[in-house]
């Protein structure tokens, strides 16, 4: 009875489910706003020029929105319904970028968080893995070489960075795995996988396709569409899902491979499991967006950063505030040149890089979480 | 070699003597050899080991002497090259890791320390293996933590971040998580190491009370020969991967013993109290 009374009493200090903290709320409001802004601004300016409330009405045009047939035509290819040049050039031409830019943001993120924790190593990222470098790798090949295949680009993309992952992981693994050891046989086996890139340079006798391939392995949003959209959504949509269910797991993971099994988890599973949907999640990303450099690096960090090192809080963080990073990087690897698009992964590279250096400076001990 | 058989011998007569004051196991190991999987060497060579029910026993022995092997075998940790473990009469090979958890609860010698974790959240952990992957915190899950957090006595630092507390805290705070499992059987490899005395006597008290009130069965490697003779029920005491002898304190702790297992001069006084006053360190050849 006595017991009773006094849950009842703490309870009111902390509610259990209430891992919501103000601060988390605040965030992903503050993220869902610079992405609505930066998307605006990605929709408003272009060759054909429209001003900011030409732009919005085009955006917010409740014929296009609430219309069944423009949707199937967005996400299933179906023939578009007539609508305004200005509504044409808005929803077919700049809206797919801004969203493929969510989504990419959203995955690399996640896949990044997950594979912090999965290796308990604040340095992993799909990029310092290998991952990113294996699926570059697989679509590159079938760019170049086996054109016939790219309806299955994700599941090609996917399927490289399943390898290399799993490369990097069997040259680390000795009794276990150290960051360390995780770390520098990703640096190794991301270098064999870009000569293997370069070497396919050879065999491109198209100009052409050796532009986009470039603009592909630097990460690159140029020109995509409702197509990629339709390729990345769903792969997308479910390594998130199971992300966001996983989180608890995660923490568990967090206290350690020997307390994780004592508390029942079985843990080479959790981990395998997790890292699927992590290589799905990056893959996502990589097929319809190349290979955007320090993303899935940095964006844990910030999140960690603001909302704390709790995996429900940090997978919700990371599904916020990977679009939004994204999509504004994206306006300005777009915009920032004027007439020049750059790839998004210049700009993500040229603050992500320096943005780490600045935490590996400031942070006493990196790299193991 | 000839000690330990003996040894052995005198166990299995009075585990199956069944008079009134027989002893139950809730723990049994049955001729187990432990190696680890990188080298062909097997570390503990046991050819029979109780862990008496409702009783606190703690394994004794130098650095590797194998409790901790030992411990990591009887907790599923890793697996026996040959022989079996059984809980409560069933054998560890039945219970699935979930399952294995809600009876047996383990906290090993060095935790990764989390610095950011609230003390609180990490004692939610401990019901993970009373959770499915989509359930929520039930009443339960409630009462259940509430009390560890109570019998670890760390009311006061719920809300503190893991990465701030003492050495001491953190203990209390982990010794905590694994009280929360609320299982019948708790492994603890050494946890009173590297703690003031304050705190290892807190930890100790936490163990006693936890037997007292819920008749928890305990196996627990302490380092401290001394404290483990006042502590626990049962002593084991390892010596080169083998069971140099199990009893009660009274019984196996001896002059000889410390010389033999240890490597240590010292005198033991039984009365009014078992104490064990170590002199010196014997030379290498007589150990």
């Amino acid at each position: 009875m006595a017991e009773a009374q006094s849950v009842e009493g703490h309870r009111s200090a902390r509610e259990r489910e209430g891992w919501v903290t103000g601060m988390l709320v605040l965030f992903c409001l503050a993220s869902t706003v610079v992405t609505i802004v930066a998307g605006l601004v990605q929709v408003s300016f272009g060759e054909y020029s429209m001003t900011f409330l030409e732009a919005w009405q085009a955006v917010f045009n409740p014929s296009v929105i609430f219309n069944l047939h423009a949707w199937s035509a967005f996400l299933f290819g179906t023939n578009l319904p007539e609508m305004s040049t200005a509504s044409i050039v808005v929803w077919t031409l700049r809206m797919p970028r801004v969203f493929v830019a969510i989504i990419a943001g959203a995955t690399l993120a996640i896949s990044g968080a997950i594979f912090q924790a999965v290796t308990r190593n604040e340095l992993a990222s799909p990029f310092v893995l290998g991952v990113s470098s294996g699926a570059g790798f697989a679509v590159l090949a079938t760019l170049v070489v086996f054109s016939g295949l790219t309806p299955f680009l994700p599941l090609i993309a996917a399927l490289g960075g399943t390898v290399a992952f799993v490369i990097v992981y069997t040259i680390a693994w000795k009794g276990g795995t150290s960051p360390v050891r995780l770390v520098l046989a990703g640096v190794v086996v991301n270098m064999v996988f870009q000569s293997l890139q370069q070497g396919l340079f050879f065999f491109v006798d198209d100009l052409g396709v050796v532009q986009t391939a470039i603009a592909w392995l630097t990460g690159s949003l140029t020109g995509t569409g409702w197509e990629e959209v339709r390729i990345a959504i769903l792969p997308a949509a479910v390594a998130i899902a199971i992300a966001l269910a996983g989180a608890r797991q995660l923490n568990v993971l967090m206290l350690g491979e020997s307390t994780a099994r004592s508390l029942g988890m079985r843990v080479e599973r959790v981990r395998f499991s997790l890292s699927a949907v992590a290589i799905l999640a990056a893959s996502a990303a990589i097929a319809v967006a190349g290979i955007v450099s320090f993303f899935g690096l940095v964006v844990p960090h910030i999140v960690r950063n603001t909302v704390g090192g709790d995996y429900r809080r940090l997978m919700i963080g990371c599904l916020f505030a990977g679009p939004a990073l994204m999509v504004t990087a994206d306006v300005g690897a777009r915009l920032a040149l004027g007439g020049t698009q750059m790839p998004v992964g210049v700009v993500t590279g040229l603050i992500g890089g320096p943005y780490f250096l600045y935490l590996m400076r400031k942070q006493q001990s990196m790299g193991e979480l | 070699m000839a000690r330990t058989q003996q040894d052995v011998d005198r166990e299995q007569e009075r585990i199956t003597d069944d008079n009134g004051d027989t002893v139950e196991s809730a723990l049994v190991g049955d001729d187990l050899e432990l190696s680890y999987p990188t080298s062909e060497e097997t570390i503990v060579d046991c050819a029979r080991l109780d862990i008496p029910e409702e009783a606190v026993t703690a394994l004794v022995g130098p650095n590797g002497s194998g409790k901790s092997t030992l411990l990591k075998a009887l907790s599923k940790h890793l697996t026996p090259a040959t022989g079996s473990v059984q809980i409560h009469g069933k054998d560890l090979d039945t219970f699935s890791r979930k399952e294995l958890a809600r009876e047996m609860g383990v906290l090993s010698q060095e935790n990764d320390s989390l610095g950011s974790i609230p003390v609180e959240d990490l004692i939610y952990h401990g019901r993970y293996p009373h959770r499915g992957f989509f359930d929520g915190v039930t009443e339960e899950d409630h009462r259940a933590v509430e009390r560890a957090i109570e019998l670890a006595g760390i009311d006061h630092l719920r809300e503190s971040e893991l990465g701030q507390l003492s050495g001491g805290q953190k203990q209390l705070a982990w010794i905590a998580m694994v009280l929360a499992q609320d299982t019948d059987v708790l492994l603890l490899d050494e946890p009173t190491t590297f703690l003031d005395i304050h705190h290892q006597f807190r930890v100790l008290e936490t163990i006693r009370q936890l037997n007292e009130e819920k008749g928890v069965t305990v196996a627990v490697i302490l380092h401290d020969i001394s404290q483990a003779a006042r502590f626990a029920d049962y002593l084991v005491a390892m010596c080169d991967g083998e069971l140099y002898d199990w009893g009660p304190p009274e019984e196996v702790v001896t002059e000889q013993l410390l010389a033999d297992v240890f490597g240590v001069e010292a005198s033991v006084e039984y009365e009014p109290e078992l104490q064990v006053l170590p002199k010196r360190a014997l030379p290498e050849s007589q150990t």
